[in-house]
C-alpha cells in the first residue's frame, strides 16, 4: 500500500470520528443548556467555555469572534470554515482524504461521505445554531454510524482497513479523555461541589460519549468522579473507553505489521503496549483525584506519541529500499 | 413532449429540414414525443443528483476560489447509424497510424523534413518537439496509445477533423458515466437493435497498457496524477479503479540509482513497470523538463530512456497534435501511407506563411482564431462574435507570433435536439472519440459528444459552458 494512501485512509477515519465526536458534545450541550439557567447570553457561554477549553480552542475562538454567545460557540464548532476543528472542516478533510483514495475505498463508502458533505454544506447555519436543531446533530450522528456500517460491510478487511480502524481508534480515546476533562474544567471553575449539578454533567458526559446506559450496566447509578473514570477509561467492554480503544488499536497495529500481540516490532507497537498494560492493570486509586488526572494527561500526551511514531513507522517512512539492500548484501557477500 | 423544433439553417443531427426525422432517429422521435415532459425534467433532476453524489464533477478555474461542478449532462442521446461509424473508424485509424508514423519519422530520420513536406521551422519552433526524445525508440514504437480526436461535421454533414489530442486526452470517463445514467433514466429510448457498449474502455486501456509493460510477468501498472485539485481527477480515479492499477501522485515515486522508479509503499518500495500518466510533459520530469515542477518525479525520463519504466502517452507525442502541424496530417497520409485522407481537415490558415498573414490580417473579423498550443478553448478569437478591440488585440499577437497561432473559417457545427429551458432547442455539437493503439488499432464505438449549452454558442468545452451526450453507435443503420 502507498504511505499517501494509508495516511490519507488513516486521516479520512480520524476526521470523521472527530465531527461525530464534536457533534455530540455540541448536540448534548444543547440538551444540557435547555434544563440550565440560560437568561442570557453570558450564563449561556459559561457551560461552553469547559469545551472550549478542552479542546484547546478558546484562543482561537477569540480571535474569530468579538462576543462570547451559545449562538457563536454553535457556529464555531459546527460551521465555521476558519476553525480546522469544526464539523464542518472535519467533514470537508475527511471528505477531500476520502477523494485522494477514491480509487481505495468502496463506491458506497464515498459516496455516503459526499452526501454528509453535501448535507452540511447546505445545512442553514443561521437557524441551526440559534434554535439548536437536533435533526440535524442526530443526522450527522446517522451518517458517521452508516459509514462505519458500509465500511464493515463493504471494505476489504486487509491492510486498509486496518489503518482505518487505527485512525479512528485513536481519534476516539483522545476524545473520551478530553470529555472527561471537561469535569475537571468546569468543577475548576466553581468554588462549592453541588451533587445536582455535578450529576447533571456525569450524565452529560456519559451521553456524549454514548455511555450513558452502558454505565448504568456497569455501574448502577453511582454517578461519581471514580466510577465515572473507571468506565470512561478503564472499561474492558465499553467501545468507547479509553482501554478498550488503544487495545483495539493495537490489535490493528499488530494485524499491518503481522508481529504478535505479546511481542513488539516497532515504536509505535512499543508505546502502545505500554499504554494497554499501564490501563489494563490499573486499579480505581488510580483514577482518583491528582492520579487520576495526571493519569488523563499521560494518555492524552502518550496517544500524541503514539500517532507521530506510527505516522514516522509508515507514512514517510524511512522505508524499506531494494537497491539499498542489494548493495549491502553485495558487501556482506 | 411536444416537439416544437426548427432545424435553423444548419445541419441537424436528427432532423431533415423539412421537419421529418432521419431514418436512424426515428425511433427516438417516436419515443421522445410520447414522453411528459414532468418525466422527462423529473429525470434530468435525478440524473445531475446522481453525479453530484457520486462526485462524478470537474473544477471550474478562474474564480477566487476553483469550484466543483458537475458536466451538464443532456438527456437526448446523439445517434450515430452503422455504415457512418464505420466511415469514422476507418478514417480514425488511418490518421492515427500516420501520426505514429510521423512521430517516430521526426525523433529519427526527419525523413518527411528532408522531403520537403514538412517544413523545418514547425519542428524547430514547436513548443512540444522534445529534444530528449530524439533518437530514443519508446516501447513496441508506439507514440500515441491513446487519442481524442476532435470531429465536427459541416454544413452538409460532412465530418472533418477539428484536432488531435495525442498528449493526454481527458473526457473518456464522461462517455462510460453518461451511458450508465442514460440507461438508469430511459432504458426505454434503447433500441431493441442494441448500441455500441463502451463499458469495456478501461478494459482495453488496461491491455494496452500491458503491452508495453515487461515482457515476462505481470506489469505493475499506475495512474500518474496531478492529485485531487485536478479538473479531471474524477477520471484518474475512475480508470485507475477500474483498471485495478494504482493511482500515484509525483511524490510516490522515487527514481533510484538503478534508474528504476519505485512507489513509496508501507512496507517500502516497489518497483513500477508502467505509468499511465495523466501530466503533461513540461512537468513529468523537474530534473528535464520545467524544474519548478512539483507534480512530477525526478529522474523519470533518466528511467524512460534507460527502458525501465514505459510512458503511455510517450514524451513528445505534442509535435503531432500542434494545431499547426495539424494542417500537415492529410500530407503526412499521403507521404507514408500513399493513400487520400478518409476524413479531411478543416481549412487553415498558417500566418507564419507571409501569404497566410496577409489574408488573416486582412479578413480576421470573419475568422476564427486559435493558439497553436493550448487546449480547453482558452486563448482562442472567434472573429465573428468578437468585439472589435478584441480582434485588434489578437491581430497584434498574431503579428508578433505568428508561429503561435492558426486561422480557420468558422465551420457552423452541426446542430442536435437539446433539452433546455424551453424544451427541446437546437444546440451546436462536436465528437470526440477515443482511439487506443497496441497490437494494433481500436476505436471505441460512440465517444463524447460535447454539446454548447448555450443558445447560439460553437464552444463546447466543459470549461465554457459546455455539456455532453450519450453517443450512440448503432449495430445497423436504422
Amino acid at each position: 500500500m502507498l504511505c499517501r494512501v494509508a495516511d490519507s485512509l488513516f486521516w479520512m477515519s480520524r476526521y470523521i470520528e472527530r465531527a461525530e465526536n464534536t457533534v455530540r458534545l455540541v448536540d448534548v450541550m444543547h440538551q444540557t443548556i435547555l434544563e440550565s439557567e440560560h437568561s442570557n447570553e453570558d450564563v449561556g457561554y459559561a457551560h461552553w467555555e469547559p469545551i472550549l477549553l478542552t479542546l484547546g480552542e478558546k484562543d482561537s475562538y477569540d480571535a474569530l469572534y468579538p462576543k462570547r454567545t451559545s449562538f457563536n460557540v454553535t457556529e464555531f464548532l459546527t460551521f465555521n470554515e476558519r476553525n480546522p476543528s469544526s464539523v464542518f472542516s472535519c467533514i470537508t478533510s475527511a471528505r477531500e482524504n476520502a477523494r485522494t483514495v477514491r480509487d481505495q475505498i468502496s463506491t458506497e463508502m464515498w459516496e455516503t461521505l459526499n452526501k454528509l458533505y453535501l448535507f452540511v454544506k447546505r445545512a442553514d447555519s443561521q437557524m441551526i445554531c440559534s434554535e439548536s436543531d437536533f435533526d440535524f446533530f442526530g443526522k450527522i450522528k446517522e451518517f458517521a454510524h452508516l459509514f462505519r456500517g458500509i465500511l464493515e460491510s463493504t471494505f476489504p478487511q486487509d491492510l486498509g482497513y486496518e489503518f482505518v480502524v487505527c485512525g479512528r481508534e485513536i481519534e476516539r480515546a483522545a476524545k473520551t479523555c478530553q470529555i472527561l476533562d471537561t469535569k475537571r474544567f468546569t468543577s475548576g471553575s466553581t468554588s462549592e461541589p453541588d451533587d445536582a449539578i455535578d450529576a447533571v454533567q456525569f450524565a452529560a458526559m456519559l451521553r456524549s460519549c454514548t455511555g450513558f446506559e452502558a454505565f448504568h450496566h456497569e455501574h448502577g447509578s453511582d454517578l461519581d468522579t471514580v466510577p465515572v473514570r473507571q468506565f470512561l477509561l478503564l472499561s474492558q467492554k465499553f467501545p468507547r473507553s479509553a482501554l478498550f480503544c488503544i487495545r483495539r488499536l493495537q490489535t490493528a497495529m499488530h494485524a499491518i505489521s503481522n508481529c504478535p500481540i505479546t511481542l513488539f516490532s516497532n515504536e509505535p507497537e512499543r508505546l502502545t503496549g505500554r499504554l494497554v498494560s499501564r490501563l489494563n492493570y490499573a486499579l480505581a486509586v488510580d483514577v482518583e483525584s491528582e492520579s487520576g488526572d495526571s493519569l488523563i494527561d499521560d494518555i492524552e500526551n502518550e496517544l500524541e506519541n503514539i500517532a507521530i511514531a506510527f505516522s514516522r513507522q509508515y507514512m514517510q517512512a524511512e522505508i524499506y529500499d531494494p537497491t539499498v539492500e542489494t548493495s549491502q548484501n553485495q558487501r556482506q557477500g | 413532449m411536444k416537439i416544437d423544433y426548427d432545424t435553423g439553417d444548419f445541419y441537424d443531427e436528427m432532423y431533415h429540414p423539412d421537419g421529418t426525422a432521419r431514418p436512424h432517429y426515428a425511433r427516438l422521435a417516436e419515443t421522445l414525443s410520447a414522453l411528459g415532459e414532468e418525466d422527462f425534467h423529473k429525470k434530468r433532476e435525478a440524473v445531475e443528483l446522481a453525479f453530484l453524489q457520486q462526485g462524478i464533477t470537474f473544477t471550474v478555474y478562474g474564480n477566487e476560489e476553483s469550484t466543483e461542478k458537475i458536466f451538464p449532462f443532456d438527456l437526448v442521446p446523439r445517434i450515430i447509424p452503422a455504415s457512418e461509424w464505420s466511415h469514422l473508424e476507418e478514417g480514425l485509424i488511418q490518421r492515427m497510424t500516420a501520426l505514429n508514423l510521423f512521430l517516430h519519422d521526426v525523433y529519427h530520420e526527419q525523413k518527411i523534413i528532408k522531403d520537403g513536406i514538412v517544413p523545418i521551422e514547425i519542428i524547430k519552433s514547436g513548443k512540444h518537439f522534445r529534444e530528449e526524445m530524439v533518437g530514443f525508440e519508446p516501447p513496441k514504437g508506439i507514440y500515441i496509445h491513446i487519442c481524442g480526436t476532435d470531429l465536427i461535421r459541416d454544413h452538409n454533414g460532412e465530418y472533418l477533423v477539428l484536432e488531435d489530442n495525442g498528449r493526454c486526452p481527458s473526457g473518456v470517463s464522461y462517455m462510460i458515466e453518461n451511458r450508465r445514467a442514460m440507461k438508469k433514466a430511459f432504458p426505454q429510448l434503447f433500441p431493441a437493435s442494441g448500441v455500441q457498449s463502451v463499458s469495456n474502455y478501461p478494459d482495453k486501456l488496461h491491455k494496452a497498457l500491458q503491452y508495453i509493460g515487461p515482457q515476462t510477468g505481470a506489469a505493475r501498472i499506475a495512474v500518474l496524477t496531478p492529485g485531487i485539485y485536478n479538473s479531471a481527477y474524477f477520471e484518474h480515479c475512475f480508470l485507475a479503479r477500474q483498471m485495478g492499477a494504482e493511482i500515484v501522485q509525483g511524490q510516490d515515486l522515487v527514481v533510484k540509482s538503478d534508474d528504476c522508479v519505485y512507489m513509496k509503499t508501507t512496507v517500502g518500495l516497489k518497483k513500477v513497470d508502467v505509468l499511465y500518466r495523466r501530466i503533461d510533459d513540461d512537468y513529468i520530469d523537474p530534473e528535464v523538463f520545467n524544474k519548478e515542477s512539483m507534480l512530477g518525479v525526478p529522474g523519470l525520463m533518466r528511467a524512460y530512456r534507460a527502458g525501465n519504466v514505459s510512458l503511455a502517452n510517450a514524451v513528445g507525442t505534442g509535435i503531432a497534435d500542434d494545431k499547426v502541424t495539424y494542417c500537415f496530417v492529410p500530407d503526412m497520409i499521403k507521404y507514408y501511407l500513399d493513400q487520400d485522407p478518409i476524413l479531411p481537415n478543416v481549412e487553415t490558415f498558417l500566418p507564419y506563411r507571409e501569404a497566410d498573414m496577409k489574408y488573416v490580417q486582412e479578413n480576421m473579423e470573419n475568422l476564427v482564431v486559435k493558439a497553436a498550443n493550448e487546449a480547453g478553448g482558452y486563448g482562442m478569437l472567434i472573429g465573428p462574435a468578437a468585439a472589435k478591440e478584441e480582434v485588434a488585440k489578437f491581430r497584434e499577437m498574431v503579428k508578433k507570433n505568428p508561429r503561435d497561432f492558426i486561422a480557420q473559417p468558422p465551420i457552423s457545427l452541426s446542430r442536435h435536439p437539446t433539452y433546455g429551458d424551453e424544451g427541446l432547442d437546437g444546440r451546436h455539437v462536436d465528437l470526440r472519440p477515443y482511439i487506443i493503439q497496441s497490437d494494433k488499432i481500436r476505436v471505441v464505438p460512440g465517444g463524447l459528444t460535447r454539446v454548447a449549452l448555450r443558445k447560439g454558442s460553437l464552444v463546447v468545452n466543459s470549461s465554457q459552458g459546455g455539456g455532453s451526450k450519450d453517443t450512440w453507435v448503432l449495430n445497423n443503420d436504422q
